[in-house]
């Protein structure tokens, strides 16, 4: 077992080490035998690893200009942040908080409504059709017209990602109401439950199940709003830095956006499973989907 | 011994006994309808359950024996006919505070602990929790589950699991219990150790008991009287006595000769509906 987890390791980093080599070094190949390399390894396009390293100092003021890096005591760090309005970190946190927001607010009201409707035969049979009809427009394509509703600050990037968690989590919340065992609802309300401790007691704890397990999808779908919010009217964040990297055809710079990006993904969805497995620790198997 | 109770007007002198049924059921009939067809698993029964008395409503499966105890625990709706607890008739989906029941299947909760499975009745009933507590763990040592509080029911075994859910409903203090063959799922040995468990915590608090089962060494080993009831439709067949004396020991019991003579005498009138249940 031991020897097992020894080789993945070691497949994992020769895989790794050899894609960055191919980026790296992959287009010197390309002059000799075109066949072998495409077009698409063209640093126009990707750039290098070396350069997007370089290029993560500078953006990050780490390493601002050349070879020398930041003086902290100097006052050189904050002079470098202060020339780009939208620097790397300040980019970072407003994507991340407008996509901390949108993720609690949308896992939020998709919980109060998919238990409202889940619990009412009524509302369900009232609502359903708009909720399905709403569902099927592809949330992105309302992307402008909430930047044009709510301009190009914060709110419109918290408004949109919200769309997207907000059916997801109703959805999912909705299932989770419809599905409360019957027999642990006959239990509580032999045992006394009112109708209102039915619900506080059995459907909402059991609904929760389902909701947690909409939580990771949920912060991924969140951040890909606020991006999308950011590609199409912003003044900071990631999803800006990626537009403009990509109208100064600078490569390196949109691929070190890129790359916060996924960090910011990794760890979000990291915070977000090891919060699932606590809630859900009642559970004998512990799911492990992404 | 043989004396089937028949359904209908009972002579002025016993209308005093009934005014002491804890439990009365007066002509209940219960129809399904399955694919159209109405099906009968009810048919005109009729009986009491006394004050302090531990009743088994026993016959093979299909006779509505369960159907009958869900009418009881207001789970179901009755075709026609009456039932009534302490005199009051019962009203659907309303049980009564001082009713607990027990299930077959497993309805724990499984986001609760077993402490918190154990004291879920009282949260309900609004005591607080310092009173709570005390009164939980005291349960809690009752079933023998000592050291396991703090487990989810998913870690337990069958048994252990049907002991809480046991406390679950006993930690309210019902005076009525309605117990749905409650160790119908546990293996044979886990099956007698419940039965020590349940005939030790009634020989203290001599609820009122209909205990719905198949299997009659269990009704033996546990009840006063034995309600028979036939194969589909559920007619009451036989009504007898359990002459045991009490405290009783579940295993020991069943080796006496009284336990096997009874045994085999019900076991006949039993055998002939088992095989009509198992034709049908």
């Amino acid at each position: 077992m031991k020897g097992r987890r020894w080789s993945t390791l070691a497949w994992q980093v020769a895989i790794g080490v050899s894609l960055i080599a191919v980026w790296q070094w992959g287009w010197h190949l390309h002059e000799r035998v075109p066949w072998l390399v495409p077009d698409i390894l063209d640093p126009y396009f990707v750039s290098t690893p070396s350069q997007i390293l370089d290029e993560f100092f500078r953006l990050s003021c780490l390493r601002p200009g050349g070879g020398a890096w930041i003086g902290w005591n100097d006052g050189s760090f904050g002079r470098c942040l202060a020339k780009a309005q939208n620097n790397l970190w300040i980019a970072t946190a407003v994507t991340l908080r407008n996509t901390l927001f949108g993720f609690v607010t949308g896992v939020v009201s998709g919980v109060v409504f998919g238990l409202l409707l889940g619990r009412s035969d009524r509302l369900s049979e009232i609502f359903l059709p708009y909720i399905v009809a709403a569902n099927s427009i592809p949330r992105i394509a309302l992307a402008p017209l909430i930047i044009l509703a709510f301009g190009i600050g914060a709110v419109s990037k918290v408004v949109t990602a919200w769309l997207i968690v907000v059916f997801l989590v109703f959805f999912n919340t909705f299932e989770g109401a419809r599905s409360v065992d019957r027999d642990h609802i006959s239990a509580a309300r032999l045992l006394g439950a009112s109708e209102w401790q039915i619900t506080r007691t059995v459907t909402i704890p059991s609904t929760m199940a389902w909701v947690f397990a909409s939580l990771s999808p949920a912060v991924s779908f969140s951040l890909i709003g606020v991006i999308v919010g950011e590609f199409i009217g912003a003044e900071h964040g990631i999803g800006r830095m990626i537009i403009e990297a990509e109208a100064r055809g600078e490569a390196a710079g949109m691929m070190v956006a890129i790359f916060v990006l996924m960090l910011v993904g990794v760890i979000l969805a990291g915070l977000v499973r090891r919060l699932q497995s606590y809630l859900l620790r009642w559970r004998p198997v512990q799911q492990s989907a992404t | 011994m043989d004396s089937a109770i028949a359904a209908g007007a009972a002579p002025p002198a016993q209308e005093a006994a009934r005014a002491s049924y804890r439990i009365q059921v007066k002509g209940l009939n219960k129809s399904f309808t399955v694919e159209g067809r109405e099906l009968k698993v009810v048919d005109e029964v009729s009986f009491g359950v006394r004050q302090g008395e531990f009743v088994a409503l026993l016959g093979p499966s299909g006779s509505g024996k369960s159907t009958i105890l869900n009418m009881i625990a207001t789970l179901l709706s009755s075709s026609s006919g009456e039932i009534a607890i302490d005199g009051e008739p019962v009203v659907a989906n309303r049980p009564r505070r001082n009713v607990g029941y027990v299930f077959q299947k497993d309805t724990l909760f499984p986001w609760r602990t077993v402490a918190g499975n154990i004291g879920y009745g009282l949260e309900l009933a609004g005591v607080a929790a310092a009173e709570r507590k005390p009164r939980v763990a005291r349960a809690v040592a009752a079933a023998g589950l000592s050291g396991f509080e703090n487990f989810y029911p998913t870690s337990l075994s069958g048994g252990m699991r049907q002991r809480v859910a046991l406390m679950r409903t006993l930690i309210t203090e019902p005076e009525i219990l309605l117990m749905d063959e409650p160790f119908g799922a546990l293996d044979t040995h886990t099956k007698l150790d419940m039965h020590e468990v349940l005939l030790k915590l009634w020989e203290r608090e001599k609820q009122t008991v209909l205990f719905v089962t198949h299997d009659l060494g269990e009704a033996l080993t546990l009840a006063d009287r034995i309600i028979l009831l036939s194969a589909r439709p559920g007619r009451l067949k036989q009504d007898f006595q359990v002459p045991f004396a009490r405290p009783r020991n579940a295993v020991t019991l069943r080796e006496t000769a009284a336990y096997g003579e009874l045994f085999s005498r019900i076991w006949h009138s039993l055998g002939e509906e088992f095989a009509k249940g198992a034709s049908q």
